[in-house]
């Protein structure tokens, strides 16, 4: 009940004419920042971190909060219209959002990922809300071994969008892997697979990759199907023109989302508290989850109930994230750590004492969320009929367009030729790839997870000394370890189950 | 045929873009050349080649923002550019090797952090930039946080994580000790902590992160024995309870909450270890040497002023030492010799 006193508390700053001004402007720019592939929660945060150093730091913090919040749901736009997840924790989105899209429902695709976004943040900061520094505190009882186990867990949806042929499905899960590997090896810092090149002892940035394998592949692709599409366009030009009203998704469909959202908001926000992990790790997990549970349609080829896991997740993510960022000092996200800077600009002491120095801070950080959520939601809906107009625009005129738009996202990841350059590299690769059968999607989720994967087990194996021990020493471990057997195992045992009967076709 | 078209008209589009990006190292003409003084007469960059929000970041802003609001540069702006391509090094790469004349205007923040992974991974060597100030030195503490969760082999042991006396007495009997940290600077003094007690990393072993909040998140949880850390890093934690200083890795002990810590000297028959984390700023080494003068002074202004005491070496905790030019060559140079010995590169 404290909390909920220190909440209202928490509104009274929040609800303040500039507050409530900068948070509308923070929603309107995540918005935009999120559905723009390639500039992200962290790109966005990074880039109006300075103009925030003359503010007071809790309408600072406020404005950058509801950026990074509304993020979470521009970021679907794209990935469900385009296929180009417009940041990583929407690439889940785009599996099943795009397909949706296709089939002719756009308007309710992109309501269900609004109305997830909205019901899974809610539930995040709810749960923000009531254990506000508790939350933290069980961010910290999960070390390297659980994380393993947690990021293996993500891993295994990899699985579902191997498509027909599992050799390439492995071959390109691999191929993903080996690419995240270049750059420097994080715990030794020896440099691999850098062939003596100054940029790629960096790496391979993960944006422009992604823009590049599922943007510019995307281009490529409408290049060559440019003519059938102004055919067809000849033939039928009544379609696409849809209000808000139309987009309304049916009682029907509002039943099918809501067991998934529930679910991806619980499982999501507890994603986001833990260290290092956030909102990408937080999607691939709810949407891992909703495979093993019951779809009117198949995952991956226009469910609601994958759009809806999905978006739920990330959004309770991204307010997961904010609990050990405000009781421990501890950043769970590449944004939160931008943050982190932001609140050392302004004169504060990011740390365990922060609730108890900063109070009016924290609480009206934590209200302020409730207010963008709600703001978020209110335009997200207002631009669905201006964002679907998109599909009816000509492939002729979409094929500058997103080039455009895949140059600006990749140059501004690191202001530099570079990401340009890995952009276009990654997406004649992508499009080849695709070209012959292997599925992107499979390679991006392991490039993602991969080090991440790499990281936690060689730590955990540094601190057992190599024992395997480290993963089933404690009850939390074993449960983790139960979840993960049972999800590798469950196909395998329905496999058998029918013989190998079925041939149930999953197109990615 | 339409297949063949798209192909050759990305391909063309990456040749396009690879011989942009080629050209783009230099922009504009600059005009001072071999004239005695220096007066800055256009926009100055400052590159940083960690993200913006860092800690470099913020040193690099902090003082360009002195720098303006002191009128130290001729009324002119100074532009703080992140360059991160490389881990650093492309960026870093650009300002050694950039051309005369521009080479006046850029300055770029430089810090023993960067210094060890470009000897370590490159070719670049302190002596292809020119070296203007060091601004600030931090040094080193031993934490640890014994009420965390046991997880570690030494703490399951029932080891006393206030006692790193006790550590090394048990690392040497056989229990398994694990010591987190930041990069860079970090894995230095581990080394130095490691040879200086006779110990070998099976027996204490170091945990890399990727920031030093990272490795105190480990320490939290229970995941690390003890943790490296400056002073700023962790002073929060110190004064909540949560964090415990074990060991000064000085030459003398801290004041304030962390004076309880003793030297390594005081635990035990050993010399102290210290190795000094210093935040520089450095040049082209083709810049004019009027401008080097100039900036090194402006630097020197810098450091005397009071927002630089007030708001970034106190909110920081870290130790005002300001070298000039001369001064910080000499020291960076000794520098990196005796950090290219002890890691044997030539």
């Amino acid at each position: 009940m404290e909390n909920f006193a220190s909440l209202l508390a928490g509104f009274q700053v929040a609800l303040a004419p500039e507050n409530i001004g900068v948070c509308l402007l923070g929603a309107v720019l995540g918005l935009v920042v999120g559905a723009m592939p390639g500039i992200g929660s962290l790109a966005g945060c990074a880039l109006l971190l300075p103009l925030t150093y003359k503010f007071n730091p809790t309408t600072a913090i406020i404005m950058l909060g509801a950026l990074y919040y509304a993020n979470m749901y521009g970021g679907s736009f794209s990935a469900i219209l385009l296929n180009i997840p417009g940041d990583s924790p929407a690439i889940t989105t785009a599996l099943d959002g795009y397909p949706m899209a296709r089939k002719g429902r756009p308007g309710q695709a992109l309501m269900t990922a609004n109305l997830a976004s909205f019901i899974g943040g809610t539930i995040g900061i709810l749960i923000l809300t009531l254990t506000a520094s508790g939350l933290a505190t069980i961010g910290l009882m999960f070390g390297y071994a659980e994380m393993t186990i947690i990021l293996l867990i993500a891993m295994t949806s990899i699985s579902w969008l191997i498509g027909e042929n599992p050799i390439k499905g492995i071959v390109i899960t691999m191929l993903g892997i080996l690419v995240a590997s270049i750059g420097m090896d994080t715990l030794s810092g020896a440099p691999r697979y850098e062939f003596g090149n100054m940029y790629l002892l960096g790496g391979i940035p993960f944006t422009p990759f992604i823009i590049g394998c599922v943007g510019f592949a995307q281009v490529i692709k409408l290049i060559n199907e440019r003519e059938a599409d102004e055919e067809k366009r000849a033939s039928d030009d009544s379609k696409q023109k849809l209000s808000i009203k139309e987009s309304m998704p049916t009682g029907h469909d509002l039943r099918r989302m809501l067991p998934p959202t529930l679910r991806s908001g619980f499982v999501g926000t507890f994603v986001g508290v833990l260290p290092g992990s956030g909102a990408t790790t937080g999607s691939m997990v709810g949407y891992a989850m909703q495979k093993k549970f019951k779809s009117e349609e198949p995952m991956g080829t226009g469910a609601i109930e994958g759009i809806a896991a999905s978006e739920a997740a990330n959004n309770a993510a991204a307010a997961g994230a904010f609990a050990p960022l405000l009781a421990l000092g501890i950043p769970g996200s590449g944004t939160g750590a931008v943050l982190l800077g932001g609140l050392m600009m302004w004169g504060l002491n990011p740390g365990p004492l922060l609730f108890d120095t900063n109070p009016d801070f924290c609480w009206g950080l934590i209200s302020s969320m409730y207010v963008a959520n709600i703001f978020t939601l209110l335009v997200a809906i207002l631009v669905i009929p201006f964002l679907i107009k998109i599909l009816s625009v000509p492939v002729k005129y979409m094929i500058p367009i997103i080039t455009c738009v895949c140059i600006v996202g990749a140059y501004s990841t690191s202001n530099s030729m570079y990401g340009v350059i890995v952009m276009f590299v990654s997406g004649i690769v992508g499009y080849l790839l695709d070209k012959n059968g292997f599925p992107t999607a499979p390679m991006l989720l392991a490039f993602v997870l991969a080090p991440m994967l790499e990281e936690n087990m060689r730590k955990a194996f540094i601190a057992s000394r190599g024992s395997l021990n480290i993963f089933a020493d404690s009850p939390l471990k074993l449960v983790l370890l139960a979840v993960f057997l049972v999800l590798i195992l469950t196909p395998t045992v329905k496999a058998v189950r029918k013989k190998l009967g079925a041939k149930n076709k999953t197109p990615v | 045929m339409k297949k063949l078209m798209a192909l050759t008209l990305a391909a063309l589009m990456l040749l396009a873009l690879a011989a942009c990006g080629g050209k783009s190292g230099s922009d504009g003409s600059g005009n001072s050349g071999g004239s005695d003084t220096f007066t800055p007469s256009k926009t100055v960059t400052w590159t940083c080649t960690s993200s913006a929000g860092g800690g470099s970041d913020i040193f690099s802003r902090k003082i360009s923002e002195i720098m303006t609001n002191e009128g130290l540069v001729n009324g002119q702006t100074i532009v703080v550019s992140n360059e991160t391509d490389g881990a650093g090094e492309v960026g870093r790469n650009k300002i050694a090797t950039m051309k005369a004349g521009d080479a006046d205007y850029n300055l770029l923040t430089f810090n023993s952090g960067d210094l060890m992974p470009m000897v370590q991974n490159t070719k670049n060597r302190a002596a292809n930039f020119r070296i203007l100030a060091i601004m600030a030195v931090d040094k080193q503490l031993l934490f640890s946080c014994p009420a965390s969760d046991s997880k570690t082999d030494y703490a399951k042991a029932g080891g006393d994580q206030t006692d790193f006396a006790a550590a090394i007495e048990a690392a040497k009997n056989g229990t398994f000790v694990v010591i987190g940290g930041s990069k860079g600077d970090d894995i230095t003094t581990y080394n130095k902590l490691l040879a200086e007690v006779g110990l070998t990393d099976a027996q204490m072993s170091y945990i890399t992160y990727d920031s030093t909040s990272d490795a105190i998140t480990a320490a939290l949880g229970g995941n690390v024995d003890f943790v490296i850390s400056k002073p700023a890093a962790a002073s929060q934690y110190v004064e909540s309870g949560d964090l415990n200083p074990v060991l000064a890795l000085s030459t003398e002990r801290y004041s304030g909450n962390l004076a309880d810590a003793p030297t390594l000297s005081e635990i035990g028959d050993y010399e102290n270890v210290e190795v000094p984390v210093w935040r520089g700023v450095a040049a082209p080494a083709s810049m004019s040497d009027a401008a080097v003068a100039f900036w090194s002074d402006a630097l020197g202004k810098v450091s005397g002023t009071d927002a630089w005491h007030k708001e970034y070496l106190e909110t920081n905790q870290l130790l005002d030492q300001y070298m000039d030019t001369a001064a910080a060559t000499t020291y960076v140079t000794d520098y990196e010799a005796d950090y290219m010995a002890e890691n044997g590169i030539s």
